[in-house]
């Protein structure tokens, strides 16, 4: 509806903003409570800019839904966590037995999902280094340091695809069985699951080969059982036992390649 | 001379549109040409007179008619029918015609100012946001262009993968950090931002510097942490004072991670 936008008494001054500030605050309120059950829509339907005067109400996912791709605002109703709560999620993150799920089911955040990529992708690139370079060290002890730059290509296409990639191609599937589950939380999910390769880099640097293949081991058996809890709860049924199992051995297959690239 | 150096305009009685045809028709009068200038609204900034470098922005203070601005006569001489050098509204034909050492010199010293505040940051202070408010991308791109430059010519192999990776951390990850800030609900301007991190970068171009010069690992890695801490110090007030108290670890946190990884390049390298 216009009639709000243009019953505003300055909008007769030539070239002048009209103030919206009264109205903005009553939609605003109102827009809060109809986007927070947006929020399973991934490509955001709220057309980004609420103009004043607009309903919005529950009538306005059939208009301008594209738009709301290309906007800003639209997207940060995904990152509207604060620094506790990212920090709570990344411990449950890390024990497995832990309803995951079940804290990031109101507000999936991507915060969490990038900048735990972001951060595994330098982590690999650095002590991939280190300690491919302490590997070969003790194996010939005349090496000199290299610093291998493709180490960060490498790592940024492996951790960056898997995450992208991974839970996309199940929303998909999980689709086509008949779950209407959303494909922000899977991205959360799949991104938190990654934590607890950060602190196996660094372990993994020790050139001993028994003691990171043990390692490696564990932090994969971690994940992939984090993985399958939270898909189980997602999923609520055990009939896809074939696309949980199939979820496990990919992460396990991701925590295997992590060791062979990046610390041969 | 043009009679527009000594018009007493009262700003109350008169509109500062009808001030600027006045001008126009004097100038027109005494056969200068004079640029043509759409009628600007209402920000009665006519200080021109004691600038020299033609566009610097006046402070903001003037959406109202502001008390007659102190026009001093004898300074607006020399600049017949350039009286009305509006502030940044498009810059006067003067800065096309002006030998290119004065675009140079004019830029250089905004980048070493905007270095000076943002970089060497005065506590004391008058104009804490004056950093923001004059942001440019040159200074930015130079300290980029320098760093990428630097870490390639120390590498021994693969350096233009080098200069490649480094260039695309910088640059990409200013434009991300950005986002981020604006994604976290926080209220900063984009090329604002992107002139703050930029500037931001020039200690890490020192150590870069130093490091290339040395070659010992200890004194690399020390000098990086020190320039790398001085960075992020640089960095802190503005990205922290953008957003909201409680989320201010999640839009620190990625600037970190931005600046240990430059780090590490830079030790790296070898």
């Amino acid at each position: 509806m216009e009639e709000g936008y243009t019953s505003l008494p300055a909008s007769h001054l030539l070239g002048s903003v009209p103030a919206v500030i009264a109205e903005d605050k009553t939609t605003s309120v109102a827009s809060e409570a109809a986007s927070s059950a947006n929020l399973h829509l991934f490509p955001p339907s709220n057309g980004g800019y609420q103009a004043p005067g607009t309903p919005s109400g529950a009538d306005e996912q059939t208009t301008s839904s594209w738009q709301g791709v290309f906007s800003i605002s639209s997207y940060s109703s995904y990152f509207n966590v604060d620094t506790d709560v990212v920090v709570e999620r990344i411990i449950s993150s890390v024990y497995p037995m832990n309803d995951f799920y079940r804290k990031i089911d109101g507000n999936p955040d991507l915060y969490g999902p990038i900048w735990i990529s972001a951060t595994l992708m330098f982590m690999l690139a650095a002590l991939g280094n280190v300690g491919t370079y302490v590997m070969e060290k003790r194996n010939d002890s005349s090496t000199t340091w290299t610093f291998d730059v493709n180490y960060v290509e490498w790592s940024a296409c492996a951790i960056f695809g898997y995450v992208l990639a991974v839970p996309a191609a199940f929303y998909f599937l999980l689709q086509y069985f008949g779950f209407r589950t959303s494909l922000v939380r899977l991205w959360c999910m799949w991104g938190y699951s990654l934590f607890i390769f950060m602190p196996i880099c660094m372990l993994l640097v020790v050139p001993v080969e028994l003691f990171r293949w043990i390692i490696i081991i564990l932090a994969g058996t971690a994940s992939s059982w984090f993985i399958a809890v939270n898909l189980k709860a997602c999923t609520q049924s055990s009939d896809l036992m074939i696309l949980i199992v199939g979820a496990m051995v990919l992460q396990f297959a991701l925590a295997l390649f992590i060791k062979m690239f990046f610390f041969p | 001379m043009s009679h527009a150096d000594t018009i007493p305009f009262h700003s109350s009685s008169q509109s500062d549109i009808d001030e600027i045809e006045n001008l126009i028709n004097s100038d027109a009068l005494s056969a200068t040409v004079s640029a043509a200038r759409p009628p600007s609204p209402p920000r009665a900034s006519f200080s021109s007179a004691a600038l020299p470098p033609p566009y610097q922005k006046v402070p903001r203070s003037s959406s109202l008619p502001l008390p007659p601005p102190p026009v001093t006569p004898s300074a607006a001489a020399p600049r017949p029918g350039g009286g009305v050098a509006a502030d940044g509204f498009g810059s006067p034909p003067d800065t096309l015609t002006e030998p290119v050492l004065d675009t140079v010199k004019r830029d250089l010293t905004r980048i070493v100012s905007n270095l000076k505040l943002v970089v060497f940051p005065n506590p004391f202070r008058e104009d804490p946001g004056k950093a923001l408010r004059d942001w440019d991308l040159w200074g930015p791109f130079f300290f980029i262009i320098f760093l990428g430059l630097t870490l390639s010519w120390s590498a021994s192999v693969k350096k233009s993968e080098v200069f490649a990776v480094a260039f695309a951390v910088l640059a990409a990850g200013a434009v991300i950090l950005t986002l981020n800030v604006l994604l976290l609900g926080g209220r900063i301007i984009f090329f604002q931002s992107l002139s703050l991190l930029g500037y931001c970068l020039f200690p890490l171009d020192i150590g870069a510097l130093i490091c290339s010069l040395k070659n010992n690992v200890v004194i690399k890695i020390v000098v990086a942490s020190i320039t790398l801490a001085w960075s992020s110090w640089a960095a802190y007030p503005f990205m922290s004072a953008a957003v909201d108290p409680r989320r201010k670890a999640l839009a620190l946190y990625p600037v970190f991670l931005m600046y240990v990884s430059v780090g590490f390049l830079i030790v790296a390298i070898d």
